[in-house]
């Protein structure tokens, strides 16, 4: 199999996709986008969430907020089924649920002054559900800020000119922000200043590195999290997802490029490895029993382990948060939404999986390239160590990868003495493209966990309006998720799995993640389902399209997390039990409690 | 030049008067900023910084731009 095929498909697929499943379908007939509607960043401007912004600014910001390490760790690691059932995954994962899933999370907040999902699902699951969801998402975005404090903590100890590259790249988009909300500059001048400020800024950083302690990098980052996510959106979120985009795609065109360049070589690597593969993968914890054991069936665990690029449950909370407070026009929601989240998907075929099947076989890619193995070796890669991508664990898997792909495709063109440099260059920019979002994801969650506290606690506003404006007000709001974040990102404790080795403390309850956070997918996407369909009154196939994908991925998340806790949970030590298991166990009585309620929703809207 | 906007004015220049410092004089100096696995009063400044710029030109700028907010008046017909 050529890779140029693949590529022209997975093009094909969505051009044709945004055109007639997004535009036609979802824009026209079911949501029926209306682009003279005032949006709540016009009705409820406030200069701080509510700001309408640019529809480019805006696809900018949506698609760096939901593209975290998600849609590159996920596909990398699922390589061990081989790579065309995670690109099948991806590809109808991505059109037909996480693209629906996010666009309509975004116009069904739009359609209620700019609340998130869970709210939105008051009106149609009624308000338990909507307190209860709340609940239920500002835990796990607290969790989520844990993760992301400990891991962008450990990635700028590791690489040090990493956080200088952060460091300096905050001032640059500042300044992109002032230069066209202050000095009035057109975007597309004040774009042009600043990437070639940042581009500058990212090449001094190379040669300037930042060493802190982890635990001073804990507490730095707490701060900005909770400073950045308390600012007006103008200020500096819009700014900074718009540039971070450029970097994304920089990111993707060059993986598009690649196999242009080498049209006639093919995949080393198998379409299909197997459907079962070990636990390890399915996320059962490293160095437990279940780790080892053949339980990572391709269904219903693959939701678990591809997440961002198919589809992820925190897209409806980016989507119903930050992005529609800033939807300027109800026709912009196609590009941002839809469009965003296809090119995530992008992200994980073109620049994951599609580089991985590649150059899978490291000597067999080496010898159809002309590349000598010497040469492989001066690039740091032993072939008798290293014999295939699969190797290497989930996030190097992606940049040796993605840096050898690189590199064969351009030494074609520079000569293969260049491929060392090529390889060492590429990789790194890989490397950087990955940890490039971390800082926006310990902000932006920090912003959504602060704008579900307020609408979990808006009984209060007529019972007590000063003890309900204390508690929502954005500094003491943004404080509280991210002390909670920092608490458990900051302590290290004795991995009862593997005595002798030291885990930060989220690490207990992080197995449960990617379970809950697949499940908050299921149930956002039967929310806005029921609301298409009792608010909206769209019936028959249209509305069919919707459903039947919701309740297949209802039923696919919720006989993971069930199998999940059959086959991991009873194996962990008691810490991780208490931890994830609780979490898990949770996790699935809500998803019945909802799933109750979205089945009582729709049977009164059919009677209706 | 109201209060606020004086210390969002300082604040602004010290944090860039702190990077600048740290990234061209302390790092080409000493070939970097700060010691691996410590936290010493260099990698303190450019934090400090990082963090200060945050709040520096907002405090001096003020919240909502003029020209955001004449547009969204103009849209919307009501007055901010």
């Amino acid at each position: 199999m050529y890779p140029i095929l693949i590529l022209l498909v997975v093009l094909l697929i969505y051009g044709v996709a945004y055109v007639f499943h997004g535009k036609k379908l979802l824009e026209r007939r079911v949501v029926k986008a209306d682009g003279s509607r005032l949006t709540p960043a016009w009705e409820k401007f406030d200069g701080v969430d509510y700001v309408p912004a640019n529809k480019y600014v805006l696809y900018g910001h949506h698609f760096a907020s939901i593209a975290g390490a998600g849609p590159i760790v996920g596909p990398a690691t699922a390589l061990a089924w081989g790579w065309l059932l995670p690109l099948v995954w991806v590809l109808f994962g991505n059109i037909f649920i996480g693209a629906v899933h996010d666009y309509t999370s975004i116009m069904a907040s739009v359609r209620y002054g700019g609340v998130s999902v869970m709210t939105v699902s008051e009106n149609v699951m009624g308000r338990r559900a909507r307190y209860i969801f709340l609940a239920y998402v500002w835990f796990a975005l607290v969790l989520v800020l844990a993760a992301f404090l400990s891991v962008a903590s450990s990635t700028y100890v590791a690489v040090p000119t990493a956080a200088t590259v952060a460091i300096v790249y905050m001032p640059l988009a500042l300044l992109f922000g002032l230069l066209v909300y202050k000095v009035g500059l057109s975007v597309r001048k004040a774009t042009l200043i600043s990437l070639v400020l940042v581009v500058l800024a990212i090449v001094y950083s190379f040669y300037a590195p930042t060493h802190l302690a982890y635990e001073g990098w804990v507490v730095v980052l707490a701060l900005y999290s909770f400073i950045a996510a308390a600012l007006p959106v103008w200020y500096l979120l819009q700014p900074r997802d718009y540039l971070n985009a450029y970097l994304l795609w920089a990111f993707v065109v060059l993986a598009v490029i690649a196999p242009l360049l080498t049209p006639v070589l093919r995949f080393t690597g198998p379409a299909y490895v197997s459907f079962i593969v070990k636990g390890g993968v399915v996320g059962a914890p490293a160095g437990s029993a279940p780790a080892g054991w053949d339980i990572g069936w391709f269904w219903p665990m693959v939701p678990l382990v591809i997440a961002c690029g198919a589809l992820s449950g925190f897209h409806s909370v980016v989507g119903s948060g930050t992005t529609s407070k800033q939807l300027s026009n109800e026709l912009d929601a196609l590009l941002v939404g839809y469009g965003g989240m296809l090119t995530e998907g992008a992200v994980s075929s073109l620049a994951v999986i599609l580089p991985a099947a590649l150059v899978w076989d490291f000597t067999s890619i080496a010898q159809s390239a002309g590349i000598p193995l010497d040469l492989l070796l001066k690039a740091g890669i032993d072939v008798k160590k290293t014999p295939n991508i699969l190797a290497f664990a989930g996030a190097p898997r992606f940049y040796t990868a993605y840096g050898f792909a690189q590199a064969v495709a351009w030494s074609r063109l520079l000569g293969v003495e260049a491929f060392p440099t090529l390889y060492t260059g590429f990789s790194t920019f890989a490397a950087w493209a990955l940890t490039a979002f971390v800082l926006t994801t310990l902000d932006t969650s920090n912003r959504l966990a602060r704008f579900a506290w307020a609408e979990l606690f808006d009984w209060l506003k007529p019972r007590s309006p000063t003890v309900h404006r204390l508690l929502t007000n954005r500094w003491v709001a943004s404080a509280l998720a991210v002390i909670l974040g920092a608490i458990m990102a900051y302590p290290k404790i004795e991995d009862p799995l593997r005595p002798g080795v030291f885990i930060y403390a989220y690490s207990i309850v992080w197995p449960a993640f990617s379970g809950t956070n697949q499940l908050l997918a299921a149930l956002a996407l039967l929310t806005t389902t029921l609301w298409v369909y009792a608010i909206l009154r769209v019936r028959g196939a249209v509305s069919a399209l919707m459903l039947v994908p919701a309740l297949f991925l209802w039923v696919t998340v919720t006989v993971a997390l069930i199998l999940w806790l059959i086959y991991v949970v009873p194996y962990l030590p008691l810490l991780y039990i208490v931890g994830a298991g609780t979490i898990v166990a949770i996790s699935v009585v809500l998803d019945f409690l909802l799933i109750a309620l979205f089945t009582r929703g729709l049977l009164q809207a059919r009677r209706l | 030049m109201r209060a606020k906007e004086g210390i969002g004015l300082v604040i602004t220049t010290v944090a860039i008067l702190l990077m600048l410092y740290e990234l061209f004089y302390v790092n080409l100096t000493r070939g970097g900023i700060g010691a691996r696995g410590q936290v010493t009063t260099d990698a303190v400044l450019i934090c400090a910084g990082f963090l200060l710029i945050l709040i520096g030109p907002w405090l001096w700028l003020g919240e909502v731009p003029v020209a955001i907010r004449k547009f969204v008046e103009a849209r919307t017909g009501r007055k901010l």
